[in-house]
C-alpha cells in the first residue's frame, strides 16, 4: 500500500537500481521478498550466531584477560568463566532481553567445543587438528575496523587522546609489573605498546558489537521457527527495531589484571553501540575490508588496489563467493565455521541444488551474502529513520529527500563487483 | 596363447552383438570392460612368460592357412611389439570403461552393443597387427581395423563426424594401399614368402629397395602421421568421442611408427641410412609445425591432437637414427605417448562432458576446488607436464632416450626437436592458463560434479605415468635386447647415415 502512495507522490526513480529503491521506499529490503530468501537468511543467521557466540566471548577474553601477553599461545582457549559469561541481552538477568534463551554459551557451541567434527578429546588436540572455530576470522574483522579509521564516531579519535594514553599506560605498567624486560621495552618503545592496546580496544569494541548480534540472530531464528516472520521485510524490521533498542548500549574497554579492573575506555565516556560499533563495523566489514590476496594484486604498479581507503570495496557485499575454499580467500574461514551449525532445513535445501553437499561452502556463502544484504538494508532503513523522514510521510519534499538518500546508498553498488544485481535472482546460488 | 589376445575380444564382440537378451548400456559396458579386463590380465600373464634376454620372436604360433598366396597365421612377440600390445589391451579396457562419460552427460550411449562390439573388434585387430609375423596377415589386420574406426567416428562422433570419418577412411585406405604395394613388391621381387623371418631385401639392388622403402614410409607416414600427410588427424581426433579419441591417439598412431621400425628398418636395413636423414628432417618439420599450430589453437582437443603429432615425430626421429639407444627410446616414447595422449583425451572428454565446451575462450577457472573440476585439473597439469617431458614422469624417459640416442647421429635435428619439446610447454601452459587457472565464471559456475567412476581411468593412467617415470626399468627392460638386435642387423651405429658422414668430413 505504501508503494502506491510513494508512486503517486513522486515520480519513479530513474536510478539503475530503481526497482530496489522503490522496494526500500515501500519499506522493503534490498533482498527480494520470497519465502525461499526468508528461509535462507534466517537459517544462515542461526548458523552465523553460534560461532558469533564464540567470537564475542573470545574477543572480550583477549581484550580483558590475555591483554598484552607477548606470547598468546592459548588466546583461543576460552576458560569456563567466559563460556559461562552472561550475555547482557539473553537469559533471565538480561539488561534488555532480546533472546529468550540462556545467557551462557549456546549449547550447540558447547557441544562443538567438546566434540568438534571428530570426537571428544582435549581442547589442545582439537586445536592442533584444526577442528575448531576459526577465530582468525573475527580477528580479521577487528583488524579491518582498526585499520579503516575515520568512519565517523568518537571512539576512534579517542584512541589518540592523552587521556586514553594515560589509561593505557596504567594498565600496561600494572600488567608487566615485576617484569623488567617488558617494562624496559615499554620505556624504549612506548608507542608500540600503546598501539597494541588500541588494537585490544577494538577487540573489545567488536566483542561488544557481536554480543548484541548473536542474541538478535538467535531470537530471529526462534521467531521464524514459530512462524513469526511473514516475509523478508519482517525480518529486516526486527533488525531495525533491534538496532534502535540497543543503540545506546555502552562501548568500553576494561582490563582485568590480578583481579583488579583497569578502565582503559570507561563506560562513562558514553560511547554508544550504534555509532561506535555498529556503523563502523558495517562500513569496515560489509563494504571495505581489504582486497583478498587470492583475487587482487597488491602490486603498486598494477593499480588494482585503490589509493584511498574510502574506495575499498572488498566487503561481503562485493565479495566473490565462488572461490571460497581456495587459497587466499579469507571468508572461507567464516563459511567453514557456519558449516558446522547449519539448521537441517538449510542442509536439505543445499542438497537439492548445485553439487549438494560437495559445494555447500559456496552455497551457504552466497546465502550469507544475501542475508548480509538484508542486514545492510536494515542499517540503511535505520539510518533513514534516524536522519530523515518516515516512509509514509505525505510531504513530497520529504519523500524526495528519502529518495536521494536511498539513491546515494545504491550508488555504492553501481560498481561491477557489487552482488546486488546477482542476489535479485534466485538462480544465483 | 597369444591368439587369445586377438580372438578373445573379437569373440567377445560377437557375444555382445548376438546375445539374445537386450542389454542396457551399462550392462553392455560392464560385459565389454569385463572382456577387455580379462584380455589385459591375460597380457600381463604373458608378460610374466616373456624372456627379456631372448633374441627374436617369442611365444610364436604358426598355422598354415592360404599357402598358395603365402598367407600364414604366423604370430609372435618381441621386445618391440610387446609393450605396444600391453598398451593396447590396457587402453582398450580403459577406453571402454570411460565410455561411461556419455551416460553422465545426460544422454545415454546410443546403440551400446554396436559400440562395444566395434571397440573390442578394434582392440583385437590392433593386437593382431602388432603380433603378425606375416606381412599379409599384418596387412589384413591393418585394413580391417579401419572399418570399426570409421564407424566409431561416424556414428558416435561430434557434429562434423561425417566429414572427419570419410577423410580418415580415405587417408587410411591409401595408407594401406602404399603399404600393400611395398609388401607385394618386396615379396615378388625377392620371390620369397610373406613370412617376416624369411624376407631378405639384401638380394635386391639399391634402387629398388629405395623405391619400396619410400613407398612403405609414405604408407606408414600417413598413419603416424608425418606432416604433409597429417590433415586427417585433427579432424578425426576432435570429432571422435572420448573413448575413441583415446584409442586413436593412444594406440592407433603407434601402428605407423611400429610399422616403420618393424618393416622399414627391419626389412630394409641396408638402405635405411640413405633415407634416414630426409626422414629425420620430415620428423623435425612435423614436430615444429605441429607444435606451432598447437600454439594457435583455441580448441582443447585440437591442441591435444596437434601435440600428439608433434610428439610422435620424436619417435620417427629416433627410428631414423636407428641406434640401439634411440630405438629403445622410440619404443619408450611410443608407450609414454600412448599413456599421456590417452590421459589428455580422457581429461578433455571429462571437461567437455561437464562444461559442454572445449573452447579456450569460454572455459575459465576450472581448478576451483568446490565448483570446478579440481581433480581433473590437477591430473591435467600432471599429464601436460608428462607430455612436455618433465622428469619424474614417463614422458621424460621416452623423450630423453630418443634424443640421447638420436643426438650422436643427427645433432642439429635433435636440437631442433628439443625446441619442439619446449613449445609443448608453451601451448600446454596456454591451455592450463586459459581453461584451469583464473576465476571461475559465474555463468558457467554450475557444473555437474565428476563422479568417481569417471575419474578412475584418468587416475590409473596418471599413476602409471608417474610409476614408469620413477621406475623406467619396468618399461625399458622389454626392449633393450630387441633394439640392440634391430640396430645391429641394420648396422646403423657403425655406419652413420651418408649425409652425416658428409657433414663430418
Amino acid at each position: 500500500m505504501t508503494t502506491t502512495i510513494t508512486e503517486t507522490k513522486i515520480p519513479p526513480s530513474t536510478h539503475e537500481f530503481a526497482n530496489v529503491i522503490h522496494r526500500l521506499e515501500a519499506g522493503g529490503s534490498m533482498l527480494p521478498d520470497t519465502p525461499e530468501n526468508l528461509m535462507q537468511i534466517i537459517g544462515i543467521y542461526k548458523a552465523y550466531a553460534v560461532p558469533m557466540d564464540f567470537y564475542w566471548r573470545d574477543l572480550l577474553y583477549i581484550a580483558e584477560r590475555v591483554f598484552l601477553n607477548p606470547l598468546p599461545f592459548f588466546k583461543y582457549f576460552l576458560p569456563k568463566e567466559y563460556l559461562d559469561l552472561h550475555n547482557h541481552y539473553a537469559g533471565d538477568d538480561a539488561d534488555l532481553r532480546i533472546w529468550r534463551g540462556e545467557a551462557t554459551a549456546h549449547p550447540e557451541l558447547l557441544a562443538f567445543i567438546q566434540k568438534g567434527e571428530t570426537f571428544k578429546m582435549p581442547k589442545l588436540f582439537h586445536h592442533l587438528n584444526h577442528d575448531r572455530i576459526n577465530m582468525e576470522f573475527a580477528e580479521a574483522c577487528m583488524n579491518a575496523m582498526l585499520w579503516h579509521r575515520g568512519m565517523g564516531g568518537q571512539f576512534d579519535p579517542y584512541l589518540d587522546t592523552d587521556e586514553y594514553k594515560a589509561n593505557a599506560d596504567r594498565a600496561i605498567k600494572a600488567y608487566f609489573q615485576g617484569n623488567p624486560v617488558m617494562l624496559g621495552l615499554y620505556k624504549l618503545f612506548p608507542e608500540m605498546f600503546i598501539e597494541q592496546v588500541r588494537q585490544l580496544s577494538y577487540y573489545a569494541n567488536l566483542g561488544l558489537f557481536w554480543e548484541v548480534m548473536a542474541p538478535v540472530f538467535f531470537e530471529m531464528s526462534d521467531i521464524y521457527d514459530e512462524g513469526g516472520f511473514k516475509g523478508v521485510p519482517d525480518a529486516m524490521n526486527f533488525l531495525v527495531n533491534g538496532i534502535f533498542a540497543i543503540a545506546g548500549r555502552p562501548i568500553y574497554h576494561h582490563v582485568y589484571i590480578r583481579g583488579k579492573c583497569y578502565e582503559i575506555i570507561p563506560k562513562s565516556k558514553g560511547f554508544m553501540w550504534l555509532y561506535e560499533a555498529a556503523l563502523p563495523y558495517v562500513e569496515a566489514v560489509f563494504y571495505r575490508t581489504s582486497p583478498f590476496r587470492g583475487t587482487k594484486s597488491y602490486n603498486a604498479q598494477a593499480k588494482q588496489v585503490p589509493d584511498e581507503q574510502k574506495d575499498f570495496h572488498y566487503g561481503i557485499l562485493y565479495a566473490d563467493v565462488l572461490p571460497v575454499g581456495t587459497a587466499g580467500i579469507p571468508p572461507t574461514l567464516l563459511m567453514d565455521d557456519m558449516l558446522h551449525f547449519l539448521p537441517d532445513y538449510l542442509i536439505d535445501y543445499y542438497r537439492q541444488h548445485c553439487r549438494g553437499e560437495d559445494d555447500m561452502l559456496i552455497q551457504l556463502g552466497i546465502t550469507f551474502q544475501r542475508s548480509m544484504y538484508n542486514v545492510t538494508s536494515a542499517v540503511i532503513q535505520a539510518l533513514r529513520t534516524a536522519l530523515l523522514y518516515p516512509l509514509d510521510d505525505t510531504n513530497p519534499k520529504h519523500l524526495m529527500a528519502n529518495r536521494r538518500f536511498f539513491e546515494a546508498q545504491m550508488d555504492r553498488f553501481k560498481r561491477s563487483e557489487a552482488r546486488l544485481r546477482d542476489i535479485q535472482s534466485q538462480d544465483y546460488r | 596363447m597369444l591368439s587369445i589376445l586377438i580372438w578373445f575380444p573379437i569373440i567377445g564382440a560377437a557375444i555382445i552383438s548376438f546375445l539374445p537378451v537386450k542389454l542396457t548400456p551399462s550392462q553392455s559396458r560392464l560385459l565389454a570392460s569385463g572382456i577387455g579386463g580379462a584380455t589385459f590380465f591375460w597380457t600381463l600373464f604373458l608378460v610374466s612368460k616373456f624372456n627379456y634376454q631372448g633374441e627374436g620372436i617369442q611365444l610364436s604360433e604358426f598355422l598354415p592357412w592360404l599357402e598358395f598366396i603365402g598367407l600364414n597365421y604366423n604370430i609372435g612377440v618381441d621386445g618391440l611389439s610387446f609393450p605396444l600390445v600391453v598398451l593396447n589391451t590396457f587402453l582398450i579396457w580403459t577406453a571402454i570403461y570411460s565410455s561411461d562419460l556419455e551416460e553422465e552427460g545426460g544422454k545415454p550411449l546410443q546403440r551400446p552393443r554396436l559400440f562395444y562390439a566395434l571397440m573390442l573388434i578394434l582392440g583385437g585387430c590392433i593386437t593382431g597387427a602388432l603380433l603378425s609375423q606375416n606381412l599379409l596377415l599384418f596387412f589384413i589386420f591393418y585394413e580391417v581395423k579401419l572399418i570399426p574406426v570409421y564407424l566409431l567416428i561416424n556414428i558416435w562422433g561430434g557434429e562434423n563426424r561425417g566429414y572427419a570419418g570419410t577423410k580418415y577412411l580415405l587417408y587410411t585406405a591409401f595408407s594401406g594401399v602404399f603399404v600393400l604395394i611395398s609388401f607385394l613388391g618386396l615379396v615378388f621381387l625377392t620371390s620369397s614368402t610373406f613370412d617376416y623371418q624369411n624376407l631378405q631385401s639384401q638380394v635386391l639392388p639399391f634402387g629398388k629397395q629405395i623405391i619400396l622403402l619410400v613407398t612403405l614410409i609414405i604408407g606408414f607416414g600417413i598413419k603416424i602421421p608425418l606432416v604433409p600427410l597429417h590433415t586427417w588427424l585433427p579432424d578425426a581426433y576432435t570429432e571422435a568421442s572420448t573413448p575413441v579419441s583415446m584409442i586413436l591417439g593412444g594406440i592407433l598412431s603407434k601402428l605407423g611408427t611400429y610399422g616403420l621400425i618393424r618393416f622399414g628398418l627391419g626389412l630394409f636395413p641396408e638402405v635405411w641410412s640413405s633415407v634416414a636423414f630426409p626422414l629425420a628432417c620430415v620428423a623435425v618439420v612435423s614436430a615444429l609445425y605441429a607444435s606451432l599450430v598447437a600454439v594457435a589453437q583455441t580448441d582443447l582437443k585440437k591442441m591435444v591432437a596437434y601435440s600428439s603429432i608433434a610428439h610422435i615425430a620424436f619417435v620417427v626421429l629416433a627410428t631414423a637414427a636407428g641406434t640401439p639407444l634411440s630405438l629403445l627410446g622410440a619404443v619408450c616414447q611410443m608407450f609414454a605417448h600412448g599413456l599421456i595422449v590417452a590421459l589428455l583425451f580422457n581429461l578433455v572428454g571429462i571437461v567437455e562432458s561437464k562444461t559442454g565446451s572445449r573452447d579456450l575462450t569460454i572455459l575459465k577457472g576450472l581448478m576451483n576446488p568446490l565448483r570446478g573440476l579440481p581433480l581433473t585439473g590437477g591430473l591435467m597439469i600432471l599429464g601436460v607436464m608428462a607430455s612436455a617431458g618433465i622428469p619424474g614422469m614417463v614422458g621424460f624417459i621416452g623423450e630423453f632416450l630418443s634424443f640421447q640416442g638420436s643426438f650422436i647421429v643427427f645433432p642439429i635435428l635433435t636440437l631442433l626437436c628439443l625446441v619442439a619439446t619446449g613449445l609443448t610447454a608453451v601451448y600446454f601452459v596456454i591451455l592450463l592458463n586459459r581453461a584451469f587457472f583464473g576465476r571461475l565464471d559465474t555463468k558457467i559456475a554450475y557444473l555437474p560434479k565428476v563422479q568417481f567412476s569417471e575419474r578412475t581411468p584418468a587416475i590409473i593412467l596418471s599413476i602409471l605415468i608417474v610409476l614408469l617415470g620413477l621406475q623406467p626399468n619396468l618399461l625399458t627392460k622389454f626392449s633393450e635386447r630387441t633394439s640392440i638386435t634391430i640396430a645391429t642387423t641394420s648396422g646403423t651405429p657403425s655406419t652413420p647415415p651418408i649425409i652425416y658422414r658428409y657433414l663430418k668430413d
